[in-house]
């Protein structure tokens, strides 16, 4: 897992986590704000009761016997959380603490009033109590004067509090908990896919006969699997046949070819031919060893394609190859005095030796072929990460347009048609470079091309580099 | 010599054994595996010639058996299955050397007489000296020399030059050479092996009246006077 939040099973984890938390502090909120009415609720009905008896008492025995009541309660209270007031119609604080009390407009209207404010200072004791909220209910009375009644919420806001520390607590346990099954499903997922995705890749990279491993569960990535395997069996099944029929046409219809070029041999050796006669069945039998070669090549190309990539083969110094093959080549150029010029340093890598030498060869020529008399052609081979080939030469190139046309068969440039050639040489060297796990590019060298060939170096640097990126 | 024909298809067979009789051969042909194997058992060859792909009995598994029997029969194994693997198969199973069909007859010709004479040559002391004419190569020494006139020649020139006498007054095909001299099977494009042996008919021929190097037209090369 390269790049988790590329991953699809990581986005899901990711996705269900999150619904998972919004629903989470959805209901979370809900009930937080259901409790907290309830608790206020009951507050205003004690406050309610409590300003109600007050009332009665002021109505029943005057002002006189309420200030008593109100200042008994403030020195002993039966309950703490009680707070008390007598406003006189001037604003002033008959009985209460003014200044704890920080009330914005004592001035009643008509009717009873609700209001919440702060105690402030050291009015009240400080015991702790994490909250100073009072809840009050101003009652103005006959008199003039206005009864506050209020009760300190201290005990509901504690018990609010505790509530969303235990919800916030609730909630960092199962977000954690969250993204560790996200964590684990998706690294599940992953797994079970890795298995698909390698041999995918592998099977694409031409191992035909790789399939994905099955554990017999059934579940949806077993049965997956094994739909995998079949289509690749059908696959396998279809390129035999394939491979199958070639090798047939290379029997039934090579075999009549080189019947065919028997028999003029045969009359080759017969004498009493005239020179004409001679010369029409010399021309006769180089015809049909084109044909042959010809034939051969692409037998040879549609083998190539189908085998397995050479990532496997034998390990082998392809400067050794590349100096073979340019001694070869160099009285070929001689002839028209063109030189090749090498410039090689070791470069291991892993494949066919035979299927090497005759990419080489094939450039090689190609390149001769179309050098300008007396030029040069180059020849380098460096190893970095990967061991870069270059044949250079000093002749007419190939226009941008035609560089990828000429890799495929039988395409041959307008330019070149007069010159001896199959059209299968780059169809050929193409064939063999992507089955040892190669590129190969055609680049402008004005004047000239150059024909550069990567191959992976053998050993860990070149297994690194060719193995496939994994989810 | 006397030669066994395993071969299934009658044209093949019948091209192989017109060509064969005509070089002053005995040719027995077996048209199936089982039929060539018994003959294969009970007589003696000189070269066996033995298709790969038979009916009754695969042309591997018969190689493989005679070989166990303790038969070293030189034999030459013709398929029509070019890859190298199918080769080194075939090589391994015991054959001495390979042809692929379809091939031209003088392409068999040169091969059989070349794994025919190894056999024989085998049995005898590995020479340091060759000789063909006047024409001298001192194996030990990498010197050759004509008419006692010192030639001088590339590494691989000499081993072309070696193969050729190895092989002297026996046709050699290019395919030969580019599997023996160079050691590659492949492919080339074009006539690399005809300019490499121009030069060396130039180094050992040029200035003298008999030329010892020939072209065999159709078929390849022959060292010899």
């Amino acid at each position: 897992m390269t790049r988790p939040l590329r991953s699809t099973s990581t986005r899901l984890a990711m996705t269900v986590m999150g619904a998972f938390l919004l629903a989470f502090v959805l209901l979370g909120t809900g009930v937080y704000v259901a409790v907290s009415t309830l608790l206020l609720q009951d507050a205003r009905e004690l406050v309610r009761t409590d300003a109600a008896a007050l009332v009665e008492l002021e109505r029943d025995s005057g002002r006189a016997a309420l200030v008593q009541e109100l200042r008994d309660r403030l020195e002993a209270p039966d309950d703490p959380d009680a707070v008390h007031a007598l406003i006189a119609a001037d604003g002033h604080f008959d009985v209460g603490d003014a200044a704890s009390m920080n009330l914005q407009s004592v001035r009643a209207g008509h009717g009873v009033r609700w209001t919440t404010f702060e105690l402030a200072g050291d009015a009240v004791p400080d015991d702790g109590a994490q909250s100073r909220r009072v809840l009050a209910q101003l009652q103005p009375l006959p008199g003039g004067d206005t009864l506050l009644t209020g009760l300190r919420l201290q005990s509901q806001d504690r018990f609010l509090a505790l509530m969303l520390r235990t919800a916030l607590v609730a909630l960092a346990v199962a977000a954690t908990l969250g993204a560790l099954a996200g964590w684990l499903t998706s690294r599940w997922v992953s797994h079970r896919l890795s298995h698909l995705d390698r041999t995918a890749a592998r099977v694409g990279g031409g191992e035909l006969g790789l399939r994905v491993p099955l554990d017999g569960s059934g579940d949806a990535f077993d049965r997956l699997g094994r739909r995998f395997n079949a289509m690749l069996d059908r696959i396998e099944e279809l390129l035999g046949g394939v491979r199958h029929a070639t090798d047939h046409i290379a029997h039934d219809l090579r075999t009549p070819l080189t019947r065919l070029r028997n028999r003029l041999e045969d009359l080759q050796r017969r004498s009493g031919a005239t020179p004409t006669e001679r010369a029409a069945l010399d021309g006769a039998v180089q015809e049909t060893d084109q044909l042959l070669t010809t034939f051969g090549a692409l037998l040879r190309l549609a083998r190539i394609e189908a085998q397995p990539p050479a990532g496997e083969g034998p390990e082998l110094d392809l400067s050794a190859l590349v100096a073979d093959a340019a001694e070869m080549y160099t009285p070929i150029g001689a002839e028209r005095s063109v030189r090749l010029a090498l410039t090689l340093s070791p470069a291991i890598v892993r494949g066919d030796r035979d299927q090497l030498f005759q990419m080489l060869v094939n450039l090689l020529d190609n390149a001769l072929k179309h050098a300008p008399q007396g030029s040069l052609v180059g020849v380098s081979l460096q190893a970095g990460e990967v061991a870069v080939l270059c044949v250079d030469d000093e002749g007419p190139g190939i226009p941008e347009a035609d560089r990828e046309r000429v890799f495929d068969r039988f395409q041959r440039l307008e330019a070149h048609r007069g010159t001896p050639g199959s059209g299968l040489g780059l169809s050929l060297v193409r064939a063999i470079v992507h089955r040892h796990g190669g590129r190969i590019g055609l680049l402008d060298r004005g004047p000239g091309l150059r024909v550069q060939v990567t191959l992976p170096l053998a050993g860990d640097a070149g297994r690194i580099a060719r193995a496939e990126p994994l989810e | 010599m006397r030669v066994l024909l395993i071969e299934d298809d009658p044209h093949t067979a019948a091209f192989i054994a017109k060509g064969m009789r005509e070089d002053g051969h005995t040719v027995e042909h077996a048209g199936d595996g089982k039929q060539g194997l018994f003959l294969a058992t009970t007589e003696t060859f000189d070269a066996i010639v033995l298709d790969r792909m038979l009916p009754a009995l695969d042309g591997l598994v018969l190689l493989q058996t005679l070989r166990g029997a303790g038969n070293r029969t030189p034999l030459l194994l013709l398929t029509a299955l070019g890859e190298v693997d199918h080769r080194v198969e075939g090589l391994r199973a015991g054959a001495d050397d390979y042809l692929v069909k379809p091939f031209a007859y003088s392409e068999l010709s040169a091969r059989l007489d070349s794994i025919v004479r190894r056999q024989r040559e085998e049995a005898q002391r590995e020479p340091t000296r060759l000789s063909v004419g006047d024409l001298e190569l001192d194996l030990l020494g990498r010197d050759a020399r004509r008419a006692g006139k010192r030639i001088e020649l590339q590494p691989r020139e000499f081993r072309l030059l070696e193969y050729l006498m190895r092989q002297a007054g026996r046709v050699v095909t290019r395919t030969m050479l580019l599997e023996a001299v160079w050691d590659y099977h492949f492919d080339p494009q074009t006539n690399v092996i005809d300019v490499h042996i121009s030069r060396l008919r130039q180094k050992i021929d040029h200035g003298f009246e008999r030329p010892l190097l020939h072209t065999v037209r159709g078929a390849g090369y022959r060292l010899g006077e």
